[in-house]
């Protein structure tokens, strides 16, 4: 046997491990899924679900109305938010702001949270007809004070849900299954 | 040959006998063409682009691959989907994101105006279709209507006023207008305003104030392509320009003089026209359309009897049929006539005896480019008919070349104080443009107003930018109904819209207190449309009017002009004294880009021509037999000389074109516009200054040039062996044929057997109403964000269209007959590109879509490979994806935006099948019969394709299928399209012996 045989037989079936071992590590820990879970931008308005959904128990659909009308639930323009703050909590900094946003007409940008890639057109509206509930997969947002992602919302978490969709229906629903072909979602 | 025409289909005719034919090359068999059939892509589709080669050394290469992989490393430690997402700040109440709203405006093109529903998202226009209110036009449009919310968008706008090449506002080029009126009011100078023509009741009216404010203003209508002939006719027949428009629900023959009514831009005439085909069973109603025409027009290849005839020759038949019908006793018809043209006796008598058996049911119509004696010669036998299928209403005249002339000639010697242009460009569309130019100069103050900024801009101090008619407001007369055109979207641009520049001159000049168009023609608008005595508001009645996009205005039609025979011995005298030797030349508006005004729309360009399926370009067309004589092939140069002009150009050969005639479209050839610039050859300065009818030429010089362009021609693109993929007969044959009845084959598979539980998709398109317009090609095109390529690419055979017409011909290359076919992604239940696909991005649906995903496609093109009917598309390049604003404004929203090296196909416009699946499902209730339309259905004027759901026996397209004319493209192959083909009909006058006795 030569001197490096032994080495050889030692440091590369290690050094492959090695690699593979890395790949994978980083693999896991940078999969969307988990990468995507839990990320919760700070707003330009340090809006808070946890008081206006929880506390107050506003309907979703008040500001997300589109959820039932549109492809997008969409996000509420300002002059939603002013239709109470015009009167409600004028003293607040993040109200004044906001009214200043208001009264120049200015963008109000805010950082996207729950996003899906461009080839896929999810539609809310079958969804929020069938009865399934926001939180299903945007996670408590009433308990939210800063609203963060719950799912990592890859194609599997569509699937899953659509192959059995029982836990996220309402009870006594007649819906057994969602659709599964491709031109459901992409087109 | 065999004539019986439904085949069986397993007995296939030998591969590469084609009773139908798309070019010549495929009749006379030449080895390209059989090697073109065996191969999916063109020689050259795959090359990779032409770089310049690059000097890399291997150390510069490394540290370029080096910088990349770190800077993509840092680029991706950014957490994905971080974007912002910004919603309206006051969000008008009409607009919920993600849901499309839907406008009537109404799209004005010269003496036409076509009521629209504009499509727009979050505020953009994207998709154009027909007003479906529109008692006429029932929701159907022109193919340029369609397409011309692309020019919208268009990155070449003229986005700021300029004077004297430097940028400048509203305001200072307004001051120095009214100043130059002002002084041209003072001194008695002549002041030159030259427009398009206009059906606007308001603008004219608003022009009449101009006029009244600046008595030395001389307005001109000028539509440069239309042609004085039609107009003199006019003029000599009734003693006033006419606008004539077919009613053909009331015509059971119908005789063409070269008139191209079927081109696509009149869809009212198309779909009464085509109503009368569509039959079930073989019953007499089925109308008659009588051709005579010189060059192959698009009313040419659905005749069912059609004459190859110089144009020149049209006057002198006319008059002989008025002979015949017992009209003009005074008119001798020299010996021979129809003889001497090389018409049949047969022909003759049957023509004859068609006219005189329908009698007020006939209709006779001439084209725009004939001469004025054959319009009078129509008028005439529509008089001796005593044709109820014609509207003829006095319209207001236009300017002749002759006009232009003389306004020229005055330019040229200084008379003219200030000219005003707006939406035309005679610098470019005036045969001596040269000439145009050099008078135009002379004028001291010459102002432009217009879109994108042409040869005319160039020339002018004062060149300011235009609102696109999606923009503006505006008001449009169409006899009885009154249509309505308001902004669909904001100024893209520091534009204004023409009239309101107009208007801003005269409150400069003092003359009136109008602040804007709008308010303008409100004002017009409650003084004299909204009904006296009517209870309802103002505000309300305009809402309604604003909601319809239109208004009836009944009671208030207009007598139609009177047929005078006075003229009638002149122009018979001139008809039969015509003898034109050498080759004729006729010049017709483009069928996409019309004058030039449309040449810087790629959607436009792109589309092929439905006759000779040429894109980016004007080639010459010709007899196969001048071509022979001549020593020329498709593409070759010739050396044109007419109007003392001579043109170098490329030819391409025409079957069905008359010996001697040649044909050419005007609008190309343009000098200005990304788009349009050095597209196809300038043909306006052939036409002739100072002749009666200028867009027909006689004794054309015509020789051999050197040289050979390669023609971005696609009919021989995608094409599928010599099989019987177009059936076509007389009624004659479907009356026998509909006794026998036609066995659909059922064929036996391997792979389980698919079941469709909800719907089924299908779709049924019917050749016989199919008259090729390409409308349907172009709805697709702007519903599915489908790219434009560019000639160069065309020519390599990478053309993107989901949906092309196959033209193919039948017969004798002199006359054959000709069929259009729609060929788009047949949805097969046993798809053959499905199972080759090796990462299953194609598959089946359960509603029956053959679905493409497009996120899973790695671009192997097995599938276009294994496609029998060749209608994939690989995007070979990065065709859209790089677009930006403004031209990326244009994509629908709803369909992705596909990138390089990817597949694509005709998705049934799943996306409107998804949107309505929902919204019954919200509902709760099932999806009516046509609730779901693709974009080439709600396109279609003729109503030939019908889609719906087949598993609801109901639903039309169900019942359609089951037509006895019903056959399926390649049935043989079993690859149980959900497509069923109508065979087109033809009701021939003349039937030979073995077809059958005549029609009666």
């Amino acid at each position: 046997m030569h001197v490096f045989d032994r080495a050889f037989r030692l440091v590369l079936p290690l050094g492959a491990i090695a690699v593979l071992g890395t790949v994978l590590t980083v693999g896991w820990f940078t999969q969307p899924d988990r990468y995507a879970k839990g990320y919760a931008p700070q707003q330009p308005i340090p809006f808070s679900h946890q008081l206006h959904a929880g506390t107050l128990k506003m309907s979703c659909a008040y500001c997300h109305g589109g959820a039932t009308k549109s492809r997008a639930a969409g996000i509420p323009s300002v002059e939603t938010c002013m239709g109470c703050h015009k009167v409600t909590k004028t003293d607040r900094p993040a109200i004044q702001e906001l009214t200043r946003i208001y009264t120049s007409g200015q963008a109000l940008p805010w950082q996207r949270v729950h996003t899906l890639p461009d080839h896929v057109f999810f539609d809310h509206r079958p969804h929020v007809n069938g009865g399934i509930a926001c939180q299903t997969c945007h996670g408590e947002v009433q308990t939210m004070k800063v609203i963060t992602r719950e799912m990592g919302m890859r194609m599997g978490s569509c699937l899953a849900c659509h192959r059995d969709p029982h836990a996220a229906l309402p009870k006594g629903s007649k819906i057994t299954r969602g659709a599964e072909h491709c031109a459901a979602c992409h087109r | 040959m065999d004539k019986h025409i439904h085949h069986d289909p397993n007995d296939l005719l030998p591969i590469g006998t084609p009773r139908h034919w798309r070019s010549l090359d495929e009749r006379a068999e030449t080895p390209e063409a059989r090697q073109a059939a065996h191969d999916e892509f063109k020689p050259g589709a795959m090359d990779p682009e032409d770089r310049p080669s690059t000097n890399l050394s291997r150390r510069t290469f490394l540290t370029l691959v080096g910088a990349t992989t770190a800077l993509a490393a840092t680029v991706a430690c950014d957490k994905k989907g971080r974007s912002t997402v910004v919603p309206y700040t006051k969000r008008p109440q009409e607009i919920v994101p993600g849901v499309a709203n839907h406008y009537a405006s109404t799209f004005p093109e010269g003496r036409r105006a076509y009521s629209v529903l504009v499509k727009t998202r979050e505020g953009r226009p994207i998709h154009i279709t027909g007003n479906d209110e529109h008692p006429r036009l029932k929701g159907k449009t022109s193919p340029r209507a369609l397409s011309d919310v692309l020019r919208l968008y268009d990155p070449d706008r003229l986005r700021l006023p300029k004077i004297s090449g430097r940028p400048s506002s509203w305001v200072e080029a307004e001051q120095t207008l009214v100043a130059a009126l002002a002084a041209a009011k003072r001194e008695a100078k002549p002041v030159l305003l030259l427009t398009g023509a206009t059906t606007s009741p308001t603008r004219r009216a608003l022009l009449k104030e101009l006029q009244g404010a600046v008595p030395t203003l001389r307005h001109l209508a000028w539509e440069p392509s239309l042609g004085d002939a039609a107009q003199e006719g006019a003029l000599a027949a009734y003693g006033t320009a006419v606008d004539i428009r077919p009613r053909l629900e009331k015509a059971k023959v119908i005789l063409s003089l070269g008139a191209d009514f079927l081109n696509g831009d009149d869809p009212e005439a198309i779909a009464a026209f085509t109503a009368k085909r569509r039959l079930s069973e073989p019953v007499a109603t089925m109308n008659r359309l009588w051709v005579l025409e010189g060059a192959m027009s698009l009313t040419g290849t659905n005749a069912d009897q059609r004459v190859p005839v110089r144009s020149s020759r049209l006057a002198a038949l006319a008059f002989a049929l008025a002979k015949e019908l017992g009209g003009t006793a005074n008119v001798t018809v020299p010996a021979g006539l129809p003889a001497s043209e090389g018409i049949s006796t047969e022909t003759w008598t049957s023509l004859v005896h068609d006219l005189k058996a329908a009698g007020r049911e006939a209709v006779v119509l001439c084209g725009d480019a004939m001469p004025a004696e054959a319009h009078v010669a129509a008028a005439l036998l529509n008089n001796l008919l005593g044709s109820q299928a014609l509207d003829i209403r006095a319209t207001e005249s236009l300017a002749t070349l002759k006009d232009l002339e003389a306004v020229r000639q005055d330019m040229a010697a200084g008379k003219y104080a200030a000219a005003l242009l707006w939406d035309v460009n005679p610098a470019y569309a005036f045969p001596k443009a040269a000439d145009w130019k050099d008078a135009f100069g002379k004028v001291p103050t010459r102002a432009w107003i217009g879109l994108i900024e042409d040869e005319s801009a160039a020339q002018c101090t004062l060149v300011l930018p235009e609102h696109h008619w999606l923009e503006a407001w505006g008001d449009y007369l169409d006899d009885s109904v009154l249509t309505l055109q308001q902004p669909t979207i904001g100024a893209l641009y520091t534009s204004k819209q023409g009239e309101d520049f107009l208007l801003t001159l005269l409150k400069g000049l003092g003359a009136t207190k109008a602040p804007d168009y709008h308010a303008y023609l409100q004002a017009r608008w409650q003084k004299e449309v909204q009904p006296a005595g009517s209870f309802a508001s103002f505000d309300r009645f305009f809402q309604s009017a604003l909601h319809d996009g239109l208004v009836r205005l009944e009671g208030k039609a207009t007598t139609a002009p009177t047929f005078k025979s006075t003229a009638l011995a002149d122009m018979a005298a001139r008809a039969f004294a015509s003898q034109p030797s050498g080759f004729e030349l006729l010049l017709r508006p483009g069928t996409q880009v019309l004058d030039g005004r449309y040449a810087n729309s790629s959607w436009l360009q792109e589309l092929p021509d439905p006759i000779t399926k040429a894109t980016w370009g004007n080639p010459l067309s010709l007899s196969v037999a001048d071509a022979q004589a001549l020593g020329v092939k498709d593409g070759d140069m010739v050396e044109l000389e007419a109007a003392g002009t001579k043109l170098r150009h490329p030819v391409i050969l025409q079957p069905g074109q008359a010996k001697g005639t040649l044909a050419l479209a005007l609008g190309y050839g343009r000098k200005t516009g990304g788009v349009a610039r050095g597209v196809g050859f300038n043909a306006f300065p052939l036409l002739a200054l100072g002749t009666s009818d200028p867009n027909l030429q006689f004794g054309t010089k015509l020789s051999k040039a050197r040289g050979h362009m390669d023609l971005p021609v696609t009919q021989s693109h995608h094409r599928m062996e010599g099989r019987d993929l177009v059936r076509s007969f007389s009624l004659a044959e479907f009356t026998k044929e509909a006794e026998h009845g036609h066995a659909h084959i059922e064929h036996a598979t391997l792979y389980p057997e698919q079941s469709f539980p909800d719907h089924k998709w299908g779709m049924v398109i019917d050749l016989s109403a199919c008259i090729g317009c390409s409308a349907c090609s172009l709805a697709c095109q702007s519903e599915n964000n489908i790219p434009s390529v560019g000639p160069d690419q065309i020519t390599k055979g990478r053309e993107m269209h989901w949906m092309r017409i196959d033209r193919y011909y039948e017969g004798e290359i002199e006359n054959p007959k000709v069929v259009h076919q729609p060929m788009l992604c047949q949805h097969c239940d046993a798809a053959p590109c499905e199972n080759v696909c090796p990462v299953n991005a194609t598959n089946h649906s359960p509603d029956g879509l053959n679905q493409m995903a497009y996120n899973r496609c790695v671009g192997t093109r097995y599938c276009a490979n294994n496609c029998p009917y060749k209608v994939r598309r690989f995007n070979f390049l990065e065709f859209t994806a790089d677009k930006i604003e403004p031209a990326s404004l244009v994509y629908n929203p709803e369909v992705t935006v596909r990138p390089r090296g990817v597949m694509e196909k005709c998705t049934f416009c799943v996306q409107r099948i998804q949107d309505v699946k929902i919204r019954a499902k919200g509902d709760n209730r099932p999806i009516k019969d046509g609730e779901v339309q693709p974009a080439c259905a709600a396109a279609c004027p003729s109503h030939a394709i019908v889609f719906g759901d087949l598993k609801d026996p109901n639903s039309e397209v169900s019942k359609l299928a089951k037509s006895k004319r019903g056959y399926k493209v390649l049935e043989e192959v079993g690859a149980r399209p959900a497509i069923t083909y109508l065979a087109d009909l033809k009701n021939p006058a003349i039937v030979s012996a073995h077809e059958g006795a005549t029609h009666e």
